[in-house]
C-alpha cells in the first residue's frame, strides 16, 4: 500500500509537469486554433536560460527561474508577433507545421547559444522529506504538486471571473465575432503566447533535476503534454489538465506493475485504442458538421 | 432486398415519418412526401425550417432517428436508403450539389467532373499505377463523356482551367455537370440559385429543365429563390419548423394561407 | 527531328527519365575524377529521401493527413530487412517484401485510427506510434542490436548477384524513377482524384461515391510502402542501421523536403530533398562563419518551412517554374520587338 501511495505522490509530481506544459498547449490551441507542437521546443530554450542565469550569473535559483519567465514571455510575443499574426489565410495542417518548424529553429539554437555540454540544473529543495501514510515525499516534490496546483488554480480563476478571462474564452469561442464585440483578440492571442512559454518554462525547470539539461530535454513532456489533451479533449480548458494527471499516474502505475520496459508503450497504445472509441477525449463533445 | 416494400408505379422517392432531433430540438418532425418519377420537385421553408438537415437525411449525411426513406435505385429495385453507407448512395442514382459549392480547387474543372464518376471506374490500385491499356481506354471513354457535359452546359471551353479563381456561377456549372456524370435517377440540388444574379437565374431555369428532359432523371430543389421554384417545379413541399405545412402546384402553394403566414408572418407579427 | 523532340517533349514521363539518366552519370564522373566520391553517396542519400518524401507527399499533399511516424516506420524497415538478410540469412527478394508488408499492416492500423479522430489529432497519434517505434528500437536488442547499430552489406540478387556501390548507386536511380512514374499515373487517375477529393472536401468525396475509410488506409498503405521502400534501400546503401536515427528530427526534415520542395509535385519533392539533405553539406558548410554553425542546416530548413508557408505556399519548384515563365516571356518580348 505505501508503495502504491508513494508511486502516486511520484506521479502527481510528472503529473504537474505535464499539466502545466498541456495548459500552454490547450490556451494556444483555443485563442490561435493551432496545436502547438513547439511548446516542448521552447520550454527545453527557456530552460536553457535559466541554467545559464543559474550557472554563469550565479543567480539563485528563483531568480532565475524569473529570468526565464521573462524570457519566455519574450520568446512567446516575438513567435506571435512574427509568425501567427500572418497565418489568418493558413490551414490548419499548414499552421500546425509550422510549429514543427519552429521545433527545428529552437532545437538547432542551443548548440550556438549554450554550447553542445549537457548541463544541470539543481531541485528547489535539496533535501528532506515528510512522511505521508507510510510513503516519503520530498520537500520538492511537495513544492511542485502544490506550486502546480496553486498557478493552475490562479490561471483557472482569471480565465473563469475576471475581464480578462472573459476575453480569452470569447476569442477561444469564436475570434470573429470576439473581435466585432470589441475584444482585442490581437492582445488576448499575445497574452496566450507568453503565458504558455511562461508555463512551458516552468514545467521545464521542474522537469530539469530529473535529467539533464539537453535539446531533449521536454521531449517526453511535449509528448505526454499532447496525448494528455487528446485523452481530455481539446474543448475544454480543463480536460486537458486532467488528462495531464491521469496520463502521469497511470505512466507511472504501468512502468512500476507491468513493466519498466514496456509500460511507454503499453500507454501510449491504450490511449491509441481509447481515442478510437472516444474521439472526442474524456470532457469533449460530438461537434456536428454542418454540409 | 426482398424485406423493403416496393415503391407504387411512377414514384421514385417516397420519404414517411422523418424526424431527426439535435440535442432535443427537432430539426425534422415527422415529415413525409412523395417524388414521382421525371418530376421537378421544390423543398421550400423560411430559414431554418429544416430543409437542408431534411436532405442531409435524405443523402446519409445524417442518420434520422425515425422515418424511412424508399428510393427506386438504377437497378429499379426499390431500396431503403437509411440502410445505406452514405458513399453508397451516388451508386444507386440519387447524387446531390452543395449549397457552398464543394469542389477541389486545385483540379481542372475536367478532373473536378471526373470525380463525379468515380464509381464508374473499374481500374484497380495497379492498373492506376502502370497505367494499363484497358486504364487508358476507360479513362479516354470517360474523359470524352465528361466533355459531352460541358458542352451541354457551355463550359467545354474551360474544361482545363482549375477550378480556384473561377466565379461563382461557373462553380455551380462545374457541380451540375458532376452529379450528371453518374447518370442519375434523382438529382438534389441544394440552394443552387444562392450567389447567382438574375440572368444567371433565369438561365439555370432551362438548364434544369434540360437535364430533366435530356437525362430523363427527377429533381428535387431546396431553393429559397421562389421565382426559380416557381417557374420551374412541377409539385412544391412547404415545410416549416420542421413540419409539413402544404403541397401542391406553384399556383396552390402560392394561394395557400400557411406558406403566406410562414414566409411573411401573420398580421399580428407585421404591426 | 522537330517532331521527334515536341514527341519527346509530350511524353509524360521525360522529365523524370531525363533526371533518372543525369543522376546515373554521377558514379562515371567520380571515376573520372570530376566529381568528389562523396557525391556517390550523398546523391544515393538524397534520392533515398526523395522515394520517402513522395511517400509523405502523398499522404499529405495529396490526401491532406499529416504523418510524425515517418522516420519509425523507415526505420522499422531498415532493421527488419538487416535482421532478415543478415541474421537469418534470408535472399534480399524475400526481404524486400516482407519489410514492406508488416510496416504496411501497421500503418494500416493507425489509418483505422486516422477516421475516427480529427485531422488536427492525427499528427499526435502518428507522433506516439513513432514514440512507441523508437522506444522499441532500443530494447529489442537481438534484432536491432540495440544502441550499438547493425551493419548490412549490398544487395545480392538470385543469391549470387552481388551489386556493388555504383551498382547500388545505379539499384536506386531505377527505384526513384519507377516511383516518380507510379506516382505520376495513379495521381492522374480516378485514384488520385479520389485522393484529391478527399483532401479537398470529404463531404463531396462521400457524395461522389468515395470511400473515406479505403482511401485514408490506401494512403497510409501507399505511402508507408514507400517509406519502408527507402528504409531498406538506406540499410543496404549506407550498410548500418542505428537506433538514434529515427527521431521525430529526421521525420521533420522529411516533412521540411516536402514543404520547401513542392507540395503535390514530385520533381518539387527531389528538388527538396536535395535542399535539405545534400544543399548542407556541399554549400551551406563552405561558407565563412555560417558554415561553422553547428545544426545550421536545420535551422535554416525550419526558418524555410515558415516562410515558404507564408509567403510561397507552392514551394520551391514553383520558383523555378515561375522563373522558368519569366525567361519564357522575356525571350517572347524580346522576338516579338525584332518581328
Amino acid at each position: 500500500m505505501s508503495t502504491f501511495i508513494q508511486l502516486v505522490t511520484r506521479s502527481l509530481e510528472t503529473g504537474s509537469i505535464y499539466a502545466l506544459a498541456a495548459l500552454g498547449i490547450i490556451i494556444i490551441f483555443r485563442t490561435s486554433s493551432i496545436t502547438h507542437f513547439a511548446q516542448g521546443a521552447m520550454a527545453m530554450f527557456n530552460t536553457f536560460v535559466v541554467t545559464i542565469f543559474y550557472i554563469n550569473f550565479h543567480m539563485p535559483l528563483w531568480m532565475a527561474l524569473l529570468g526565464g519567465i521573462a524570457s519566455a514571455f519574450l520568446s512567446g510575443f516575438l513567435v506571435d508577433f512574427l509568425i501567427i499574426r500572418h497565418t489568418k489565410k493558413v490551414s490548419p495542417v499548414a499552421k500546425q507545421i509550422m510549429t514543427l518548424g519552429l521545433i527545428m529553429v529552437f532545437v538547432g539554437v542551443i548548440p550556438l547559444f549554450f554550447g553542445v555540454e549537457p548541463l544541470n540544473l539543481p531541485k528547489f529543495f535539496n533535501s528532506g522529506e515528510i512522511a505521508f501514510l507510510g510513503a516519503k515525499i520530498s520537500y520538492n516534490g511537495l513544492f511542485n504538486i502544490s506550486f502546480g496546483l496553486i498557478l493552475m488554480f490562479v490561471l483557472f480563476y482569471i480565465l473563469q471571473k475576471t475581464k480578462w478571462g472573459l476575453a480569452v474564452r470569447t476569442t477561444a469561442s469564436n475570434d470573429v465575432v470576439a473581435r466585432m464585440m470589441g475584444v482585442p483578440t490581437r492582445k488576448v492571442t499575445m497574452a496566450a503566447w507568453a503565458i504558455a512559454a511562461g508555463l512551458g518554462v516552468i514545467a521545464g525547470v521542474m522537469n530539469a533535476p530529473t535529467t539533464t539539461v539537453t535539446p531533449n530535454l521536454m521531449d517526453s513532456v511535449q509528448l505526454n503534454a499532447l496525448i494528455a489533451c487528446v485523452l481530455g479533449g481539446f474543448q475544454t480548458f480543463y480536460g486537458p489538465v486532467l488528462g495531464a494527471y491521469i496520463i502521469g499516474i497511470v505512466k507511472n502505475l504501468f512502468v512500476y506493475y507491468i513493466s519498466s520496459v514496456w509500460g511507454d508503450q503499453l500507454l501510449y497504445i491504450s490511449i491509441l485504442v481509447f481515442i478510437v472509441f472516444r474521439p472526442h477525449g474524456l470532457i469533449g463533445k460530438k461537434v456536428i458538421k454542418k454540409v | 432486398m426482398s424485406h423493403v416494400q416496393p415503391l407504387e408505379k411512377g414514384i421514385i422517392l417516397s420519404i414517411e415519418n422523418l424526424s431527426i432531433s439535435f440535442g432535443g430540438i427537432k430539426a425534422v418532425d415527422n415529415l413525409s412526401f412523395q417524388i414521382k418519377e421525371k418530376e421537378i420537385f421544390g423543398l421550400i421553408g423560411p430559414n431554418g425550417a429544416g430543409k437542408t438537415t431534411a436532405f442531409n437525411c435524405i443523402t446519409q449525411f445524417y442518420k434520422p432517428n425515425h422515418g424511412s426513406i424508399r428510393f427506386l435505385s438504377k437497378k429499379d429495385v426499390t431500396v431503403e436508403l437509411n440502410e445505406h453507407a452514405v458513399h453508397e448512395i451516388i451508386g444507386l442514382g440519387l447524387v446531390r450539389t452543395f449549397q457552398n459549392v464543394e469542389l477541389i480547387r486545385e483540379l481542372s474543372i475536367l478532373d473536378n467532373v471526373l470525380v463525379g464518376a468515380h464509381i464508374d471506374y473499374k481500374t484497380g490500385l495497379f492498373g492506376a499505377m502502370v497505367k494499363t491499356r484497358k486504364a487508358k481506354k476507360e479513362e479516354e471513354s470517360l474523359r470524352l463523356e465528361a466533355m459531352k457535359i460541358l458542352q451541354f452546359l457551355g463550359i467545354a471551353d474551360k474544361a482545363m482551367w482549375p477550378v480556384g479563381g473561377q466565379p461563382y456561377g461557373i462553380l455551380k456549372k462545374v457541380e451540375l455537370a458532376r452529379t450528371l456524370m453518374c447518370a442519375p435517377r434523382l438529382i438534389i440540388l441544394d440552394e443552387p440559385a444562392a450567389g447567382l444574379n438574375d440572368v444567371e437565374t433565369l438561365g439555370l431555369a432551362d438548364v434544369i429543365r434540360t437535364i430533366r428532359n435530356e437525362y430523363n432523371c427527377a429533381v428535387l430543389l431546396v431553393e429559397h429563390d421562389m421565382r426559380l421554384v416557381m417557374d420551374v417545379c412541377d409539385t412544391i413541399c412547404a415545410i416549416n419548423f420542421g413540419k409539413f405545412l402544404a403541397k401542391g402546384s406553384p399556383k396552390e402553394i402560392k394561394l395557400n394561407k400557411d406558406v403566406q403566414v410562414a414566409y411573411l408572418g401573420t398580421q399580428e407579427d407585421q404591426v | 527531328m522537330k517532331k521527334l523532340l515536341a514527341q519527346i517533349k509530350a511524353y509524360p514521363y521525360t522529365k523524370y527519365i531525363l533526371l533518372g539518366l543525369v543522376l546515373a552519370t554521377i558514379p562515371s564522373l567520380v571515376y573520372f575524377d570530376v566529381l568528389k566520391s562523396s557525391y556517390v553517396t550523398l546523391v544515393g542519400v538524397v534520392m533515398i529521401y526523395t522515394i520517402v518524401s513522395l511517400g509523405l507527399n502523398l499522404l499529405l499533399g495529396w490526401s491532406g493527413l499529416i504523418s510524425l511516424g515517418t522516420a519509425g516506420f523507415m526505420g522499422l524497415a531498415a532493421y527488419i530487412s538487416a535482421y532478415m538478410t543478415m541474421n537469418l540469412k534470408m535472399p534480399f527478394e524475400v526481404t524486400l517484401i516482407v519489410s514492406i508488408l508488416i510496416p504496411v499492416a501497421i500503418s494500416v492500423l493507425v489509418g483505422l485510427i486516422s477516421l475516427r479522430i480529427e485531422g488536427l489529432y492525427l499528427a499526435i497519434a502518428t507522433l506516439a506510434v513513432s514514440e512507441i517505434f523508437r522506444k522499441t528500437f532500443a530494447e529489442f536488442e537481438f534484432i536491432t542490436n540495440g544502441f550499438s547499430g547493425k551493419s548490412v552489406r549490398y544487395p545480392t540478387f538470385f543469391g549470387f548477384f552481388k551489386l556493388d556501390t555504383t551498382m547500388t548507386y545505379l539499384l536506386l536511380v531505377v527505384f526513384m524513377v519507377v516511383i516518380m512514374i507510379l506516382i505520376h499515373n495513379l495521381i492522374n487517375s480516378h485514384v488520385g482524384r479520389a485522393l484529391n477529393a478527399m483532401r479537398g472536401s470529404e463531404a463531396a468525396a462521400q457524395a461522389m461515391g468515395i470511400n473515406l475509410l479505403k482511401y485514408r488506409l490506401l494512403a497510409f498503405a501507399l505511402a508507408t510502402a514507400l517509406t519502408s521502400t527507402a528504409g531498406i534501400l538506406y540499410a543496404h546503401f549506407i550498410k548500418y542501421v542505428e537506433p538514434s536515427k529515427w527521431n521525430l528530427g529526421l521525420s521533420l526534415n522529411i516533412l521540411a523536403v516536402i514543404i520547401i520542395g513542392g507540395v503535390r509535385s514530385i520533381i518539387g519533392t527531389f528538388v527538396g530533398s536535395l535542399v535539405v539533405f545534400a544543399v548542407p553539406d556541399l554549400v551551406l558548410k563552405q561558407i565563412p562563419y555560417f558554415g561553422k554553425i553547428p545544426n545550421f542546416a536545420y535551422i535554416i530548413n525550419g526558418i524555410l518551412i515558415i516562410v515558404v508557408i507564408l509567403y510561397y505556399p507552392a514551394g520551391l519548384i514553383r520558383v523555378f517554374n515561375d522563373g522558368k515563365d519569366a525567361v519564357v516571356k522575356l525571350f517572347k518580348k524580346s522576338r516579338g520587338k525584332t518581328v
